[in-house]
């Protein structure tokens, strides 16, 4: 529900630059922007349960190291936005019954349990739900491909290739699976492996045919070189 | 106002005046006066003159800076004729040829409020501050593809570049003993070369399948000089900035009294300033510098023979002493560091003399502080362990020699004891169980009174060990590395003699088990051959191989016995390598750099289209500026990773002590 088969949106703001994004985001309604909302209240709070348990974990096992914890006078309260503040919050929370809970959750845990536990839940809630991949066009630079991380803590990987470098780029066919897959392939002069578009995502022969005849059209059409080269072969 | 704050005004200034009537019967006899004397007729001549020089001059003024493309002409000709570099702080030449022009051009022209008497080919840009992005317009242009980019900082050491930056140093030559060790394990070399023949035929292929060689373009293939291009640009806007006063006409005004002043007592400092310099450097600066050059050199000589003798061989095949001791090779690294850096020093300060952003030295930068920073911090560690040792030298040499007795002797002796019994219930072979045993026995205790005779000398090794560490604290790793071999000599020769008995009875099984098949083993075509025995033949080969077969367990237990204390031992060498390669190779400088500032270590640029909706409706107001189809693209430079690169490294110099 909150991902779609791959599909293909194109940026053309000029004719010589052209972005091919395939993306599994479905097209924005208000029902899906309420679940998106809901989504990231989930995610925000989840995580935020995690941290108090393990800042729990973490005032029992600075008390069992006989530390003297930090003791604020509700008369004087710390400056707002400070970390002091932050410490102070964090342990008038410790008292409510919810922090209790968490305490006792927290106690109830073995420590070389609970930390890989926290950072495979912070990793989970870090996720991304749904793929991006994109490839950018710019006549007389080259083409790019970028795909999205798997997480959102992490940047896009994009490569950069020189229209010097680009010997070919085609459609391929290759087997996988039961099934067979077309996919765009760029061609580098002078290396040994070819750069696949869209290598996560791999979108249907439709999509693939429709950026190919884009890339030519975006990098080599008008340049009246074509025309030429293929004259001269005859 | 309040009602009775303003009759109390108006009381106030009806009393003043009634109090101070002189003054307004004054002001009507200086009308009066002004009448008869004619000031109202020269007020008019003086508004007169004044339009008059705002007609001649003001006017003209206005004229001239509308006409600011006229000024876009004489700066082209500055360009050409460089005036602008006349003062630079470099000639401009090296930095054209990097960009791939002879001087520079005028491309267009910003903020203008006409664009008839613009050169067509010419760009136009306009900046709005409700708009982030300048609008450009070209008379000539179908479309735009407007690139904008954050000037890198060449004197803080930022640059974009194409490819990664390459912050390992490549193998130059610098395994000469590399052929000899091809030729080890040259079944897996033909395998990698097998492979390599196959990934080029395929990529031969493939070129095969691009039906039209696409020649690039000029354009194309300019996208190395851009990058030079966007390097320079930081340096260029400082030198234009300061230069721009060059433009128009000189002020040929002479100076005045104070300047004057000014003038002569800074003309004065700098005399003396120049007195003393010359002072300085004519007399005191070449004696310090002979004398620095002199101890340099000795210090090279030094090195260069201590490098001879780390790196001398009895034979070419023979191993050197850096190949035995972890000493040694720390030595030579060391020794080796010293001798590069002031040539690596020499090479980095040759890059002040020219632009900072022509330099390709920014590797070679990072690299020789990195090296710095870690002798620095090897040093400081080493002082820290040294004082340690030292300190508590009794107590260290009562551990290492009860760890000694405990590990190496009795653990030994009991183990050896009970392979002599019968170990885990296997029935072994008695007899050759209690001779192998007694004669590894009868060798550590050897070797024990060997070791207690040597124990009152340990604390002075300890010393020892500890004051070479103010030298760094590789060296007493790799001495400890060293120490360690050297006391467990025992086992190592254990490992030798057991491994060579075995490997001994397999060969023979071998052989005796072809026999058995009625087979052999053909040494001149390296084939297994039928063969007729004679029937003595193989009977006594029949009987051989069941004896032996039937020692092997026992003889394969104690092989195994050793082999697994060999194996620590390497194991724990290896933990000392790896500790000694951190303090030796790690990448901190880069790691910090990473962490302050990551343009100083680009891994290549992307790009990032940005969304030209709000700008399409804007163009509605003035359809005067007429533009082209326009994308608008954010260059980036993206990031280095450092730590896989550096990850190899580690691993490469450990690999290679497991070989010894």
């Amino acid at each position: 529900m909150l991902t779609t088969a791959p599909r293909l949106r194109i940026r053309r703001p000029s004719p010589t630059t052209a972005e091919y994004t395939v993306t599994t985001l479905p097209p924005q309604t208000l029902p899906l922007r309420l679940l998106w909302l809901l989504l990231l209240f989930l995610r925000i709070f989840l995580s935020l349960i995690t941290l108090l348990v393990i800042y729990a974990r973490w005032v029992q096992e600075r008390s069992s190291f006989g530390a003297a914890p930090t003791l604020f006078s509700p008369s004087s309260l710390p400056p707002l936005l400070s970390l002091d503040r932050i410490i102070f919050l964090l342990d008038t929370f410790q008292d409510t019954p919810g922090g209790k809970l968490l305490a006792r959750i927290a106690a109830s845990i073995k420590l070389p349990v609970l930390v890989p536990v926290a950072a495979a839940v912070f990793y989970a809630l870090s996720l991304r739900v749904h793929k991006e991949e994109s490839l950018l066009v710019l006549r007389g630079l080259g083409v790019q491909t970028s795909e999205s991380p798997t997480t959102y803590l992490a940047s896009a990987a994009t490569r950069f290739i020189p229209t010097e470098k680009i010997q070919d780029i085609f459609v391929n066919e290759a087997f996988r699976g039961f099934e067979v897959r077309y996919y765009l392939v760029v061609v580098v002069e002078g290396e040994e492996d070819v750069v696949v578009v869209f290598p996560g995502l791999l979108p249907k022969r439709k999509i693939v045919e429709t950026v190919w005849r884009g890339v030519r059209e975006c990098l080599y059409e008008g340049r009246g070189e074509d025309s030429r080269v293929v004259a001269n072969e005859k | 106002m309040h009602p009775f704050s303003t009759v109390t005004l108006g009381i106030f200034v009806a009393g003043y005046i009634t109090a101070r009537w002189d003054l307004v019967t004054r002001l009507y006899e200086l009308v009066l006066f002004a009448a008869e004397y004619g000031v109202v007729l020269r007020v008019a001549r003086g508004l007169v003159v004044l339009t008059v020089i705002f007609i001649t001059i003001f006017v003209p003024v206005a004229l001239l800076a509308r006409r600011e493309t006229r000024l876009a002409h004489n700066v082209e000709f500055h360009l050409k004729s460089g005036t602008f570099f006349r003062s630079g702080p470099h000639s401009p030449n090296r930095i054209y040829d990097l960009c791939g022009h002879s001087s520079m051009h005028v491309l267009g022209v910003a903020n203008v409020s006409s664009q008839t008497e613009v050169d067509p080919s010419w760009v136009c840009a306009k900046t709005s501050a409700s708009s982030q992005y300048p609008r450009i317009a070209c008379a000539k242009a179908s479309s735009v593809q407007l690139i904008l980019y954050d000037r890198p900082h060449p004197k803080g050491m930022q640059y974009i570049s194409l490819n990664p930056i390459a912050l390992a140093l490549g193998d130059k030559g610098s395994f000469p003993d590399d052929v000899t060790s091809g030729e080890d394990d040259s079944e897996e070399a033909k395998h990698a070369a097998a492979n390599k023949e196959n990934r080029r035929k395929l990529v031969e292929k493939l070129k095969q399948h691009s039906i039209i060689k696409r020649i690039p373009s000029a354009r194309d293939k300019a996208l190395p000089k851009i990058v030079n291009q966007v390097n320079w640009s930081w340096e260029l806007e400082q030198v234009l900035q300061q230069n721009v006063g060059r433009l128009g006409p000189r002020p040929k005004r002479g100076l005045s009294v104070s300047e004057r002043v000014v003038e002569s007592a800074t003309t004065m400092r700098n005399y003396v300033l120049v007195q003393l310099w010359t002072l300085l450097s004519v007399y005191l600066f070449p004696i310090v510098q002979q004398a620095f050059i002199l101890v340099l050199f000795f210090h090279r000589v030094l090195a260069e023979i201590l490098l001879i003798i780390l790196e001398f061989r009895a034979k070419p095949g023979y191993a050197a002493l850096k190949d035995i001791s972890a000493t040694a090779q720390q030595i030579e690294i060391r020794l080796q560091q010293f001798c590069y850096w002031p040539m690596q020093y020499v090479t980095l300060r040759q890059r002040k003399a020219n632009w900072a952003s022509v330099t390709t030295s920014h590797p070679d930068y990072i690299r020789f502080y990195n090296s710095l920073w870690l002798v620095a911090n090897d040093v400081i560690i080493g002082m820290a362990v040294g004082s340690y040792i030292i300190e508590h030298k009794e107590w260290v040499a009562d551990q290492i020699r009860d760890l000694l007795r405990v590990y190496t002797v009795e653990a030994l002796q009991s183990g050896i004891s009970w392979l002599m019994g019968w170990p885990a219930g296997l029935k072994l072979n008695g007899e050759l169980a209690a001779f192998l045993g007694d004669l590894f026995l009868w060798v550590i205790d050897y070797w024990s009174s060997c070791i207690e005779a040597l124990s009152p000398a340990l604390p002075h090794i300890i010393w020892f060990v500890g004051f070479s560490s103010f030298a760094g604290a590789s060296m007493p790793i790799a001495m400890f590395s060293d120490l360690l071999s050297v006391l467990t000599m025992h086992i190592y020769s254990f490992y030798l003699a057991s491994a060579r008995i075995y490997h001994w009875q397999l060969t023979i099984l071998r052989s005796l088990f072809h026999l058995f098949r009625g087979k052999k083993h053909n040494v001149l075509r390296n084939r297994i051959d039928s063969c007729d025995y004679d029937l003595d033949q193989l009977l006594v080969g029949t009987i051989l191989f069941t004896l032996l077969f039937f020692l092997l367990p026992t003889v394969m237990v104690f092989y195994l016995n050793f082999a697994i204390a060999r194996m620590i031992i390497i194991s724990m060498k290896a933990g000392f390598d790896t500790l000694l390669s951190c303090l030796n190779h790690f990448p901190l400088f880069a790691l910090m750099l990473r962490l302050k500032d990551p343009s100083r270590l680009p891994g290549g640029i992307r790009f990032e289209l940005r969304d030209t909706h709000d700008y399409k409706l804007s163009d509605a107001n003035d359809k005067l500026f007429n533009e082209p189809p326009t994308s608008i693209i954010y260059l980036k430079s993206t990031v280095q990773h450092v730590a896989c690169e550096e990850g190899d490294d580690v691993g490469d110099v450990a690999g290679g002590q497991y070989g010894n």
